[in-house]
C-alpha cells in the first residue's frame, strides 16, 4: 500500500497532473458557489475536453477535483444567502445563515472550509487504508437496510423543525407529497402529473431548494429590507477565534467519521450523513437551544460530514466499479470511454490510475484550502453590496441555474411558484428544511420498502430478520420512544 | 389556440427563410448537433452515445453535443426530442429501448413513438444476460430451474424497471420454465446490478456492458442470453433456446431517431456519417471494450426491424398478461 501511495504521488505530482488537479479544484469551487450548476452537469459539459486529454489519469484527476471541489464551494451560498446548492448543504443553511445575519459570516465560511479540508483529508486517508473492506460493507446495504437508514434520516430531519414539532411534521408531510409527483418508482405509472409532460419526471430538487429557500428568503426580505441592510453592513471578524476552535474540533472529527461511513452507501449517503451529524451535534451539545440560532457546531459538523462523504463515495467506484451518484457516474463513463474499467481489478491492472487519483485527492484538498481561505474575505464583502442590487443578481443566477438543469422554461415557472410558497412559509413561521429533506428521503423510503416487500413476497419480517436493518430500526424506535418519554417527563415535572 | 398559432409561425418561418436565404444555402450541418440520451450518465445507452461522440469529429465538420435527459423511464427525454424543431440539429439516441417498443403496449404516452419520430440508423442491440451471484447454489440455468422446483421457493430477480425488457425476459423465463420469479424493479440497470452484487437477490439481468465487469471479477455467473442467437460480446454463454427454454426476445434496440419532418438531406447525411463511424477501427475497439456489438442498419432497414420488434413485444406482453398494476 505504501508502494502504491508512492506510485500515486509520482503520478499525481507531475506538472501536468498538478495543473489539472488545480483546474478541477478551481472549476469545482466555482460550480459549488454558483447556484443551480451542479458537479454532474459540469463534468458532463467537460467530457469532450476529457476525451482529448491523452492520459486517463489526468482526465480523472480533473473530474474528481470538480466533484470534491464543489463540496467546498457548496456551503458558501448556504451561509451567505440561505441558498443550498444541493441536498447535502441544506443543513448548513440553518446555523450558517444565522451566523451571517449576526455578522459572523467570515467565521462560518472559515470553519466550513477548514472542516471541509480536515474531513476531506480524513476521508482520503480512510480511502487509502480501508477501501476494499469498506466497499464490501457498503454492498451489505440492500433495499431493507437502505429503507431503515432513510427512516433514521427522516427522523433526524425533524430536529431541524425548530420550536414546533407539529409544524415540522406538517413540512415533512408536504415534502413527501411533493416527492410523489412523477413516475411511480416501482410500477412506472404516472402520478399527479395532471397530463403535464414536464411533471412526468417529478419536481427537481435544485428548483425546489432554490425556490423555497433562496427566492422565498429574498421575497420575505423585500418586506423587511431596512432591517437586512443594517445586518449585512456589519461584517464582523473573519477568522475563527480560539473559542470557536475549541467548540468545533470534536464536531469536525465526529462529522468526518459519520460522513466517511455513511457516504459509502450508494444513493443519498451524503445527505443522510449531514443530517446525522447535525442531529448528533445538537443532541450532545450543552446548549442545544443555540442550534438554529447560529451555533458554529451546526456548520462545522455537517460540512465536515458531506466532504468526508464525497471522498468515501469514490470507494464503490474504484473498488467495485459501482457509481453511487450522478457526478460519480459521469466519472465512471469517462473512465470507460478512456479504456479504463473501474472495479476490483483497477488496483492491480492500472495502479497508476487507482493510486494516482487517490494521491491527487490529498493534493487537491490542500489546493482547495489555499484557494478558499483568501476567498472568504471576498465573499464576505459580497454582503456589503446593497440588498437592492444583490437580490436581483441572485434571482438572475437562480433563474439561469434552474434553466440549465434541463433547458426548459417550465422549471423557471416552478421555481417562481416555489419561491412564493417559501415566502408564505416564512410568513407563517414554518421551517422549510424538513420539507426539502423529506423530498429527498421520501422516494428512497418508498422504493426501498416496496423492493424489500417484493423480495420477501409481502412479509414485513424482512426488516427485522436482517441484522443491519434490525439495528437501524431499533435505533429509530429508541429515539422516538426516548423523545416521547422525555417530553412526558418534562411536562409532568412542570405540573 | 394551436390552430391559430400554426399559420402565424409558418408566416414567420417563411419570412425567416427568405431573409436567411444565403445562409441556408450553406450545407447541413452548420452548427453542433444535439443528441438527447433519455437515460442517466454511465448507463449502457449513455456509453454508446459517448463512444459515438468521441469518434464523430473524425468524419463530420460539426461535433455532437450529448445531453442526458433521464426520467419517466426514457419518456421525458424522448418527448423533448419530439417537441424540438425538426431541422436535423436534435437527435434521439436510444430509439428502440423499452419505452419505445414495450411501454406503448401498456400505457398511453404523450407522443406517438412511430409517427412522431423517424428512424435514422440502428447502431447496436444490447442483449439481455441472465446472471446469478457467485454464491448461488446453482451454476447453470437447468440447475437453477431444478433448484427452484426442489426447494419450492420463488426466485427473486433484480430488474432495471417494471415492464422493461429485462423484466419481460424474467417473466417469460418463469412461465416457460414453470417456476416462480418475483421481479424487483430498481431505478435503472446500475442500481439493480448493485443490489445483485450485494447478494440481496438470487438472480438478475442486464446488458453485457453492465454485467461483464462483474462476471470478470467473479462476482456474477452468466446463465443464459435472451436473444435468439449468441451475443458476440459473450460468445461462451448459451441462449435460452439452447438451454431448452422456448423463449427469446429482441433485447434493447439502440438506434438513432430524429423528429418527424426532419429534411431528407439531413437524414441522408447522418446515415452516411454514422456508417463511417460504425466502420471506424477505433470505434470498433471502443465498442469491444464496452461489450457492445456494432450492428449498422440504415433508416429503411431499421424502420422495418423496429416495427417487427414492436409487434412481437406486443404479443409477448399479451401472452404473459403483463399490466402496470
Amino acid at each position: 500500500m505504501l508502494d502504491g501511495l508512492i506510485t500515486g504521488f509520482s503520478v499525481a505530482a507531475t506538472p501536468i497532473n498538478l495543473l489539472f488537479a488545480f483546474l478541477g479544484a478551481l472549476i469545482g469551487t466555482a460550480v459549488g458557489v454558483l447556484p443551480g450548476l451542479g458537479p454532474a452537469a459540469t463534468i458532463a459539459l467537460l467530457l469532450p475536453v476529457a476525451y482529448s486529454i491523452a492520459s486517463p489519469v489526468t482526465a480523472i484527476i480533473m473530474m474528481a477535483g470538480i466533484f470534491y471541489g464543489s463540496m467546498y464551494g457548496g456551503s458558501t451560498t448556504s451561509i451567505l444567502l440561505n441558498l443550498p446548492g444541493e441536498a447535502a448543504s441544506v443543513v448548513t443553511c440553518y446555523d450558517g445563515y444565522k451566523m451571517a445575519r449576526k455578522g459572523r459570516a467570515g467565521v462560518a465560511l472559515g470553519i466550513a472550509a477548514i472542516g471541509s479540508f480536515i474531513a476531506g483529508t480524513i476521508g482520503v486517508i480512510g480511502l487509502t487504508l480501508f477501501a476494499p473492506p469498506i466497499a464490501e460493507f457498503a454492498l451489505k446495504f440492500g433495499p431493507p437496510e437502505r429503507c431503515a437508514l432513510a427512516l433514521v434520516g427522516l427522523l433526524m430531519a425533524v430536529t431541524l423543525s425548530g420550536s414546533s414539532i407539529l409544524k415540522g411534521l406538517i413540512m415533512l408531510a408536504t415534502g413527501l407529497l411533493l416527492a410523489a409527483v412523477g413516475l411511480d418508482p416501482i410500477s412506472g405509472k404516472t402520478r399527479f402529473s395532471f397530463g403535464i409532460i414536464e411533471l412526468q419526471s417529478g419536481f427537481d430538487f435544485i428548483t425546489l431548494a432554490m425556490g423555497i429557500f433562496g427566492l422565498g428568503e429574498i421575497f420575505y426580505n423585500l418586506e423587511t429590507v431596512a432591517k437586512t441592510e443594517i445586518v449585512t453592513t456589519k461584517l464582523g471578524q473573519i477568522w475563527p477565534k480560539t473559542a470557536d476552535w475549541l467548540r468545533t474540533r470534536m464536531a469536525i472529527a465526529r462529522g468526518s467519521l459519520i460522513g466517511f461511513f455513511i457516504g459509502v452507501i450508494p444513493g443519498g449517503g451524503a445527505v443522510i450523513s449531514s443530517l446525522v451529524s447535525y442531529a448528533v451535534e445538537k443532541k450532545i451539545s450543552k446548549t442545544p437551544e443555540e442550534f438554529g440560532q447560529g451555533a458554529i457546531e451546526g456548520v462545522a459538523g455537517p460540512e465536515s460530514a458531506n466532504n468526508a462523504a464525497s471522498s468515501s463515495s469514490f470507494i464503490p467506484l474504484l473498488t467495485l466499479g459501482i457509481p453511487g451518484n450522478a457526478a460519480i457516474a459521469m466519472i465512471f463513463a469517462a473512465l470507460l470511454i478512456k479504456g479504463v474499467t473501474p472495479g476490483p481489478f483497477l488496483m492491480t491492472e492500472r495502479p497508476d490510475v487507482f493510486w494516482g487519483v487517490i494521491a491527487s485527492m490529498y493534493i487537491g484538498n490542500v489546493m482547495l484550502l489555499i484557494l478558499n481561505l483568501p476567498l472568504i474575505g471576498l465573499w464576505v464583502q459580497l454582503l456589503r453590496v446593497p440588498y437592492g442590487i444583490l437580490a436581483p443578481v441572485v434571482i438572475l443566477f437562480t433563474v439561469i441555474g434552474t434553466y440549465t438543469i434541463s433547458n426548459q422554461a417550465f422549471d423557471v415557472y416552478t421555481l417562481i411558484g416555489f419561491g412564493l410558497f417559501g415566502y408564505l412559509l416564512r410568513k407563517l413561521k414554518f421551517e422549510p428544511g424538513p420539507l426539502l429533506l423529506a423530498f429527498v428521503l421520501g422516494p428512497m423510503i418508498e422504493s426501498t420498502m416496496r423492493q424489500s416487500l417484493l423480495m420477501s413476497g409481502g412479509s414485513f419480517a424482512i426488516f427485522v430478520s436482517r441484522p443491519i436493518s434490525l439495528t437501524l430500526l431499533s435505533l429509530f424506535f429508541i429515539l422516538v420512544m426516548g423523545q416521547i418519554f422525555f417530553s412526558w417527563y418534562r411536562k409532568k415535572n412542570r405540573l | 389556440m394551436k390552430k391559430l398559432f400554426t399559420p402565424i409561425v409558418a408566416l414567420f418561418l417563411g419570412a425567416g427563410l427568405l431573409l436567411a436565404g444565403p445562409a441556408a444555402a450553406a450545407e447541413y450541418p452548420v452548427k453542433p448537433i444535439t443528441v438527447i440520451v433519455p437515460f442517466a450518465a454511465g448507463g449502457s445507452t449513455d456509453l454508446l452515445a459517448r463512444a459515438v461522440e468521441k469518434i464523430w469529429p473524425k468524419y463530420a465538420k460539426q461535433p455532437l453535443t450529448i445531453v442526458n435527459r433521464p426520467g419517466g423511464g426514457g419518456v421525458v427525454g424522448t418527448a423533448a426530442v419530439v417537441q424540438s424543431k425538426p431541422d436535423g440539429y436534435t437527435l434521439y439516441l436510444g430509439y428502440g429501448s423499452g419505452h419505445d417498443v414495450v411501454m406503448p403496449h401498456l400505457q398511453k404516452l404523450p407522443y406517438d413513438t412511430f409517427r412522431d419520430l423517424v428512424p435514422v440508423v440502428h447502431l447496436s442491440t444490447h442483449s439481455i444476460a441472465i446472471v446469478t451471484g457467485a454464491a448461488a447454489p446453482f451454476k447453470t440455468l437447468s440447475e437453477m430451474i431444478a433448484w427452484s422446483k426442489r426447494e419450492g421457493k420463488p426466485l427473486t430477480a433484480a430488474v432495471s424497471t417494471r415492464a422493461g425488457t429485462v423484466d419481460i425476459t424474467m417473466r417469460g423465463l418463469a412461465k416457460a420454465a414453470g417456476i416462480t420469479i418475483n421481479t424487483v424493479p430498481f431505478a435503472g440497470g446500475a442500481e439493480a446490478t448493485v443490489a445483485l452484487a450485494g447478494g440481496h437477490l438470487t438472480i438478475g439481468g442486464g446488458h453485457p456492458s453492465e454485467v461483464m465487469p462483474h462476471i470478470k471479477a467473479g462476482r456474477f455467473r452468466p446463465l443464459a442470453m435472451a436473444l435468439p442467437k449468441r451475443d458476440p460480446s459473450m460468445p461462451t454463454v448459451p441462449t435460452l433456446i439452447e438451454e431448452g427454454i422456448r423463449m427469446s426476445n429482441w433485447g434493447s434496440i439502440k438506434g438513432v431517431a430524429a423528429p418527424a419532418g426532419t429534411p431528407k438531406e439531413a437524414i441522408t447525411y447522418l446515415e452516411a456519417t454514422f456508417k463511417r463511424v460504425c466502420e471506424d477501427a477505433e470505434f470498433k475497439k471502443l465498442m469491444d471494450d464496452l461489450f457492445q456489438p456494432i450492428w449498422y442498419m440504415n433508416s429503411a432497414e431499421f424502420a422495418k426491424y423496429l416495427a417487427e420488434a414492436y409487434a412481437d413485444y406486443g404479443q409477448l406482453i399479451k401472452d404473459l398478461n403483463i399490466t402496470l398494476n
